[in-house]
């Protein structure tokens, strides 16, 4: 297996009239050809930030990254063009992302029109192909975003973001907005196209069965920085940071004999402006002593299985 | 508790359509549904269903144009809301019967405190002093885990759950007899929304209240709901306790909701989503409404409304296939 993605120690500071906020503070993963590494952490926490980083659509503040061991923190335009069909993204609101004057066909074509493609019969024919990868009968070709429903303008974001051939694409909530049996569709869709494509996904959610469901790997974020990091059947078998512990505690699930034991969270949430050093979940955690004020780093407690908690090993898992 | 629950509410056949431009869409197509003293009943489905309209007409808030409720009865304690006098059903709303609504952030005013805001929902409904309103505020506020410093914060000050925790709180204070509670956690990410359901099931044994659960989360239901409505296209299709529901659901729309879901607890990597999409409300077909999207569509389904069919004490359905079930 060989990395498509590798992050390191990625920033990403907004300056604010209060201070620097932190979005993304020091976040190192990577990803492999062909899996999916899901994102998960609550609103706010530098999810999207961290997306748009990986595709330069924002600058970072800090930190590295490479694209099959090539490094592209800095790129020229060209390169940058040329990364752009490989990379790809795949946003959450399905209908504000898509331009309302376009039809079907144009937004799909947009990106390989950008890219050097000539209008014509070639062309045509990439669109079709591509309506028929996502499930988008042609006779919806001439139709507009807003003739569509939730399930099918997301279909167009997704083909949009395919036409390229990429290999790797970021997909930023792309069911959030989107009713449970229609999401359904779209998941199957996206692993579909994953198995068929050897495609690689960062996957960002905050649904925590979504997540499960669709990835290989989970990192879990909170105020910008990674708190725990695993395989996924061993991160929802031996959850080990108390955060984590606290977000799969508090999954509802569709099952009226699996009643459990919630963990609630008190106390308030530290602020993303000039954060402390130390432990950022200090402030809601139950097991927090005077060594959370130190800074937390990510540390393997069991083979692939990382932690930033100085109590997670005392605290058994 | 006591094993026999007074009826509370009562709603039937009730019909609400929309006029828009040169269509009437059918939001709401003769559904019943009743609720009990002490009861939390849940009403899932999803967007468009006709959810919050439902919601509204009980309260009798919905616009109008282009709303209009063109039949049916909903009966709170023995009277007809929908024949009240404007004056009964002010006198009604906010203290007999409290809403949520779906957008928490919109409900309080941005200008005012937190604190004060509260203390005049305990006005409107408790003769009270200055001090003693403010004094039950604090109360109010320290119920729903916020301390008594933030009194005086405004609203922007307060996180999002703290919010929908004063808000709820506030919905509260009056202790009414029925909660409308409109997607209360749909904006929170999920440890607040465990604070919040927490919170809301304290307050719900302390002041005895029946709840309206609406939601899209069947999680949230199986937390919260002693019975399950499931609506469709203006339709409620099955009705049962939370057992018929979660462990013997017979409309097909049910079991695919259930099946759309990712499964926690499975290793399996493959999804049985619903095909197609709920019908255009202004174009509703004939017959039963899940018609197209049905495995077990037959032709009287296309020509036919299903009635209810009673599967047990409180369990019924609305469909004519009943090969897989009873
Ligand atoms: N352009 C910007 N300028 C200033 N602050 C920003 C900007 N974009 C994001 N932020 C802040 O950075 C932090 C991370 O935001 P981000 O959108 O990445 O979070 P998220 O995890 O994607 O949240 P959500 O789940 O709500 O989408 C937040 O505090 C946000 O307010
Ligand atoms: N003010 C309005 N004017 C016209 N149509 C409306 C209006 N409000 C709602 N509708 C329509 O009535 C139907 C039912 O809407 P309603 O808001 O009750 O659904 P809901 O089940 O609450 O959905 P959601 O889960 O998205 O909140 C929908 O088709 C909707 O588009
Ligand atoms: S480092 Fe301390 S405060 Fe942070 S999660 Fe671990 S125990 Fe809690
Ligand atoms: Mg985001
Ligand atoms: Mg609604």
């Amino acid at each position: 297996m060989s990395t498509i993605l590798e992050a390191q120690d990625l920033k990403k500071y907004f300056k604010t009239k209060n201070g620097y906020l932190h979005a993304v503070d020091g976040v190192s993963f990577r990803i492999e050809e062909g899996k999916t590494l899901g994102v998960v952490g609550e609103s706010g926490c530098g999810k999207s930030t961290l997306g748009r980083i990986v595709l330069h659509l924002h600058e970072s503040t800090g930190g590295k990254l490479f694209y099959q061991g090539q490094d592209i923190t800095h790129v020229n335009k060209p390169r940058l063009r040329q990364l752009r069909e490989d990379m790809q993204i795949i946003f959450q609101d399905p209908f504000s992302s898509l331009n309302p004057r376009m039809s079907v066909r144009e937004t799909i074509a947009e990106p390989l029109i950008l890219n050097g493609k000539e209008r014509g019969t070639d062309l045509n024919n990439e669109v079709d192909r591509v309506m028929e990868t996502v499930g988008l009968p042609q006779r919806l070709a001439d139709s507009y975003p807003h003739e569509l429903d939730g399930g099918r303008r997301q279909r167009i974001g997704i083909g949009r973001a395919l036409a390229l051939n990429p290999r790797f694409i970021v997909c930023d909530e792309p069911v959030s907005a989107l009713d449970v049996s229609i999401q359904a569709q779209i998941l199957n869709l996206l692993q579909d196209l994953q198995e068929e494509k050897k495609l690689s996904y960062m996957f960002i959610t905050h649904d925590l069965s979504v997540v499960k469901y669709i990835s290989h790997d989970i990192a879990v974020m909170y105020l910008g920085q990674l708190v725990e990091k695993a395989e996924t059947k061993a991160l929802f078998a031996r959850p080990a940071h108390p955060y984590t512990k606290a977000l799969l505690s508090a999954i509802l699930l569709p099952d009226i004999h699996a009643k459990k034991e919630r963990i609630i969270l008190k106390g308030e949430i530290t602020s993303p402006i000039n954060p402390p050093k130390g432990c950022r979940f200090a402030g809601r955690c139950q097991y927090a002593t005077s060594r959370c004020e130190e800074e937390q780093k990510l540390e393997e407690v069991e083979k692939n299985h990382f932690v930033a908690c100085c109590r997670a090993k005392e605290l058994g898992m | 508790m006591e094993s026999v629950h007074k009826e509370l509410l009562k709603i039937e056949n009730l019909v609400v359509e929309y006029t828009s431009e040169d269509n009437i869409i059918h939001a709401v197509n003769g559904i019943d549904l009743d609720i009990l003293e002490g009861e939390t009943v849940g009403l899932v489905g999803e967007t468009g269903a006709g959810k919050t309209t439902i919601a509204k007409s009980i309260l009798r808030i919905l616009p109008d144009p282009p709303a209009k409720i063109c039949g049916g009865k909903i009966v709170f304690q023995g009277t007809d809301i929908l024949q009240m006098k404007e004056e009964e059903i002010r006198s009604i709303r906010g203290r007999q019967i409290s809403m949520i609504f779906q957008d928490p952030m919109t409900a309080l005013n941005p200008t005012i405190t937190v604190g004060k805001q509260i203390a005049e929902a305990v006005g409107l409904h408790e003769k009270l002093t200055k001090s003693e309103r403010k004094q039950k505020a604090i109360q109010i506020l320290e119920k729903a885990g916020i301390s008594r410093e933030r009194y005086d914060d405004f609203p922007h000050q307060f996180s999002g759950g703290m919010k929908q925790r004063a808000v709820i709180a506030m919905a509260l204070v009056c202790s009414p007899l029925l909660l409308l509670a409109d997607e209360p956690t749909t904006a929170l990410d999920v440890t607040i929304q465990a604070q919040v359901l927490q919170m809301m099931s304290e307050l719900k044994k302390e002041f005895h209240t029946s709840v309206l659960m609406i939601t899209h989360d069947l999680g949230v239901v199986a937390e919260t709901c002693d019975k399950v409505a499931v609506i469709y296209a203006g339709e409620i299709i099955e009705f049962g306790t939370a057992e018929d529901i979660f462990d013997h659901a017979a409309h097909p729309y049910t079991l695919g909701l259930f099946g759309s879901l990712p499964d926690l607890n499975s290793e399996n990597r493959r999804l049985k989503p619903i095909s197609g999409m709920m019908p255009d409300p202004a174009h509703l077909p004939a017959g039963c409404k899940f018609y197209d999207r049905c495995p077990h569509a037959s032709p009287k389904c296309r020509n036919s409304v299903p009635d209810k069919r009673k599967l047990g004490q409180s369990h019924y359905v609305r469909c004519f296939y009943s090969g897989g079930n009873v």
